[in-house]
């Protein structure tokens, strides 16, 4: 024998997969999905595929170059990350969408956290939440060929019936990925292949429908459940997005956690919130727990404790440490809102009869007038976004009636509802206005608060108003100019109809 | 048939078929044989011996001392012609005794004869004749055996469990052994079993090994104490505690004794020792051994004199076919690459793989960052979190590492064999045990 021989720590033999092995087995698990994507929507969803693929793929080239690092690009987790993204994008977007998008999962979530397996979220769905707040409009449309169709949850959000065949098989509108069929044949795939295991899209779907029955107001209603299930992105969360290996726990038990968690979010932001994703955040919030979830969830060696008498099931320190701290902050936040909720009530009363006075410049005091209050009561639903809640007569030191307040809400800003008071003379001019709930944009909304602004009102006849003619908008908030445009002429209206 | 099993552990390749039908060769060094002193866990043993000394085949060259130690036997006749430091196939310099070999073989008086009335014998004879013969665990460890017969709680010894797993790849010595001194393991079963009376025989065999299953079958078909019990084929079936866990269902801590849940663990080439030891008279001079790999010409299984040098049997095999990249004592699981073939066959040792590829080579080319797949999590054996014990390994961070329980590593192997990033877990997870054990001992120095 000549020659030196390899000396090195046991074991000297490995198995046959590689980093990249796992990340082909993703590829291949996603291919159903696609192929079925490019199939039913055409070219254009091809091509949103490909630029976010290659995006990803040249992002992570050109950053290696720069940053000396070795070219990491055979590991085939940049072509994952641009698959995943390109799937979870609305077919017609336009191209710059995805290149932004995969830009942004590459640069700022992948590499700049050091790369391949120390990103602390998954790069595609951080990606997709980046485009869903960067470019609200484009992401949330689904027209495809100009033809526009509402998605399924939308639909059933205005109570329409929605085949549950056609949202199992994808035959509908919504992001490129959305065959319920097609990743279900992935996960399956990936699931016999070891590549992820049956913990996550278990509990994540399993808390997300016993919280769908819980709090989604059809009670157990399976074909709801399937349809929550097949639409909006659940099963390619479930499957794909929370499973990535890299943001998720380690041992079964976290990840069991992790998936009920991500389940239970997902029912939160689908039922209360209004934001046009639910599954994208959940999983990122999840994601931000995996450190904490795996710190909690190291098993017992084996055989530990097994020859000792059983002790008293022990709560972990930190479940109980959690639950002490939210029933803490659950009994404190009922404590304030019992202590406080008259005084806001008193306050928001004064502040309606300061405001009343404040619009009109005659006023010492404000009284109820019965045929006025009865007016009121009868002109419910008569402003259609509007609201007139309350109409107060002023009067003078002498007692002399001096003119009116009106209390409008407008459910037309761009938060949320906007009260305000307007205030008439008796010879049918506007004299005042002034805000008493309003939570517009800071520095653009709000400075329709502003007195220059409010002022424009003061003096005006009491005719319909039009925006930019006797009123100049609010620069860079329409929709806060337009909703007190709009309150202000249905107090007018009432003015008109029931006070002159 | 049922099989029974642990949980977690991998499925390397068996690459067994090499040698699994070759027959045991007797083989007769040549050349000098050299003994290290210390070839069992404890203390090294005292040489008895002085230069140029004439020895005998089966005289004591070197005696156990201190509770936990063990005789080293001389396998061959001749003078003493060295006792000097050497480096050993572990890879240390260590104190050897080196015999000249004059190729004759001459035994100690009464070496080999029949002792058949061992049954007549005390529980304290039987465990003497275990020691004087030198007899440690064969199936790697090396723990001295006689320790292993006095536990604290002899009545409460229930099982007695002959481990013919061998669930490392390529060795199969133990696999030709059960298949043709079958009778020989019985023996020693029996021989056990008259220690602790109350136990029960289970002769555990993985189920990749069915002639070895149906000869040991036939072997134990007058016995009413006995059981053969076909395990899954899985790595590391073999490991003690997943054993015995697999066999009574019971768990060991790692700091568990088998003995502290009623089990005595031993191979079946231990047993075999055993049986030599006190049915025949005849301390441990010679072990099965497999000289296998794809650069060997004709892989085989011998039946070896301790001390023989390792190229001398590589000889007997047809030597090498091509040049081999790495050679391991043991198995590819947990064996050691060895630098050199110019070194001593020990007791414990089992087998010789000569591989014409390195994987560790080519892995090294495809490491990538961990990607937290959690396969580690999956096939560890104990039920540990590799990838955050090597977080904390390479932050140095012991305390963490300590507290998930990264001191309960077995080093098995596993979780670097199936690890798709290729990261080399297990030598960091020995090399923070090493570490911390150092810190442990300078700190009690300390105080």
């Amino acid at each position: 024998m000549n020659g030196l021989l390899n000396v090195s720590s046991s074991p000297h033999v490995r198995s046959r997969l590689t980093t990249g092995s796992v990340m082909f087995d993703v590829v291949l698990a996603l291919m159903p999905t696609t192929l079925f994507g490019v199939w039913f929507f055409g070219l254009h969803a091809f091509l949103v595929i490909a630029t976010a693929v290659l995006t990803s793929v040249m992002t992570e080239f050109i950053f290696d170059y720069i940053a000396h690092r070795p070219n990491s690009l055979t590991d085939g987790s940049a072509v994952v990350t641009g698959l995943l993204l390109g799937l979870v994008l609305p077919p017609s977007v336009p191209l710059y969408v995805p290149y932004l998008g995969a830009l942004f999962a590459i640069l700022f979530v992948k590499c700049a956290f050091g790369g391949l397996g120390q990103n602390f979220m998954n790069p595609a769905l951080a990606g997709r939440c980046f485009l869903l707040l960067s470019f609200g409009t484009v992401m949330t449309n689904y027209a495809v060929d100009g033809v526009s169709s509402a998605t399924p949850l939308a639909q059933m959000g205005n109570g329409s019936v929605v085949s549950v065949t056609d949202l199992f098989l994808g035959f509908n509108s919504g992001v490129i990925g959305l065959s319920g069929a097609a990743l279900l044949v992935g996960g399956i795939f990936l699931l016999i292949n070891g590549t992820i295991t049956w913990h996550i899209p278990v509990s994540y779907i399993g808390s997300f429908v016993v919280c769908m029955i819980l709090g989604g107001g059809h009670g157990f209603d399976p074909m709801f459940l399937i349809a929550h299930i097949c639409g909006g992105g659940v099963l390619m969360g479930a499957l794909f997005m929370a499973t990535d290996p890299v943001t998720s726990p380690m041992t079964g038990r976290g990840m069991a956690i992790y998936g009920v968690l991500v389940g239970f979010l997902t029912a939160i932001f689908r039922i209360y919130g209004n934001a046009p994703d639910s599954v994208s955040y959940a999983i990122i919030l999840g994601n931000l727990c995996v450190p904490l979830i795996d710190l909690i969830s190291i098993p017992k060696p084996f055989g530990v404790g097994d020859n000792q008498k059983k002790p008293k099931p022990k709560i972990p320190k930190a479940a109980a440490t959690l639950a002490i701290i939210t029933l803490i902050a659950g009994v404190a936040l009922a404590v304030v809102n019992f202590v406080t909720a008259p005084i806001i009530e008193q306050q928001k009363l004064a502040a309606n009869a300061a405001s009343y006075v404040e619009v009109m410049p005659g006023a010492d005091s404000v009284g109820y007038d019965s045929a006025v209050t009865a007016a009121v009561e009868a002109s419910a639903e008569a402003y259609g976004k509007s609201t007139i809640n309350e109409a107060v007569v002023g009067y003078d030191a002498s007692g002399a009636p001096v003119g009116y307040a009106v209390s409008v809400t407008n459910g037309e800003g761009f938060d949320g509802n906007i009260v305000f008071s307007v205030g008439f003379d008796t010879e049918g001019t506007i004299t005042g206005l002034q805000f008493t709930e309003i939570n517009e944009t800071a520095g653009m909304g709000m400075r329709a608060d502003e007195p220059e602004w409010k002022a424009q009102f003061a003096g005006i006849p009491a005719e319909t108003i039009t925006l930019n003619d006797q009123i100049d908008q609010v620069s860079g908030a329409t929709f806060t100019s337009k909703a007190v445009t709009n309150g202000v002429n249905a107090a007018i209206d009432f003015y008109n109809n029931n006070l002159k | 048939m049922r099989t029974k099993t642990f949980r977690g552990g991998v499925h390397p390749s068996g690459m067994k078929e090499l040698s699994q039908g070759k027959p045991i060769q007797f083989y007769e060094p040549k050349g000098d044989l050299v003994f290290p002193l210390s070839q069992h866990i404890g203390k090294p043993a005292v040489p008895v011996v002085k230069k140029n000394d004439p020895v005998l085949t089966g005289q004591i060259i070197a005696k156990a001392d201190g509770f936990i130690s063990a005789n080293i036997i001389s396998s061959c006749s001749g003078k003493v012609k060295a006792i000097e430091p050497r480096m050993t196939t572990a890879g240390v310099v260590a104190q050897c005794i080196v015999i000249q070999n004059d190729g004759k073989f001459d035994t100690v008086p009464g070496f080999g004869v029949p002792n058949d009335d061992w049954a007549s014998m005390t529980n304290d004879e039987i465990i003497q004749k275990i020691m004087d013969a030198g007899v440690i665990g064969l199936g790697g460890a090396g723990f001295p055996t006689h320790v292993k017969m006095r536990p604290r709680n002899p009545e409460e010894i229930d099982y007695i469990i002959a481990n013919g797993a061998e669930c490392e790849p390529y060795i199969t010595c133990d696999e030709r052994l059960m298949i043709e001194h079958s009778d020989w393991i019985v023996a020693g079963i029996k021989v056990v079993q008259k220690l602790f009376p109350h136990a029960k025989g289970i002769i555990a065999i993985e189920d990749n090994k069915p002639e070895a299953i149906k000869a040991m079958q036939a072997a134990i078909s007058g016995e009413s104490n006995m059981e053969i019990m076909p395990l899954h084929t899985k790595f590391p079936q073999g490991g003690e505690r997943n054993l015995v866990h697999a066999v009574t269902n019971r768990k060991m801590e790692s700091r568990d004794l088998p003995a502290n849940l009623g089990c005595i663990v031993d191979n079946v080439a231990t047993l075999t020792a055993i049986y030599h030891a006190v049915c025949c008279n005849e301390p441990l001079v010679s072990k099965g051994f497999t000289v296998t790999g794809d650069a060997v010409a004709e892989p085989a299984n011998f039946m070896v004199r301790i001390g023989t040098d390792i190229s001398e049997l590589l000889e007997a095999a047809g030597g090498l076919k091509t040049q081999p990249k790495k050679v391991i004592i043991g198995g590819p699981m947990m064996g050691m690459a060895i630098t050199s073939l110019n070194r001593p066959i020990a007791k414990s040792y089992n087998a010789l793989v000569c591989m014409t590829e390195d994987p560790v080579e080519k892995a090294f080319e495809q490491m990538t960052n961990c990607i937290r797949c959690g396969r580690c999590v999956r096939v560890c054996p104990v039920g540990l979190v590799p990838q955050q014990m090597a977080v904390a390994g390479q932050r140095k961070d012991y305390a963490k590492y300590e507290k998930i329980h990264g001191l309960d590593c077995i080093a098995c192997g596993s979780c670097t064999f199936i690890c798709p990033a290729k990261r080399p877990l297990t030598q960091l997870f020995q090399l923070t045990k090493k570490e911390i054990m150092a810190q442990k001992a300078a700190a009690a120095a300390k105080k």
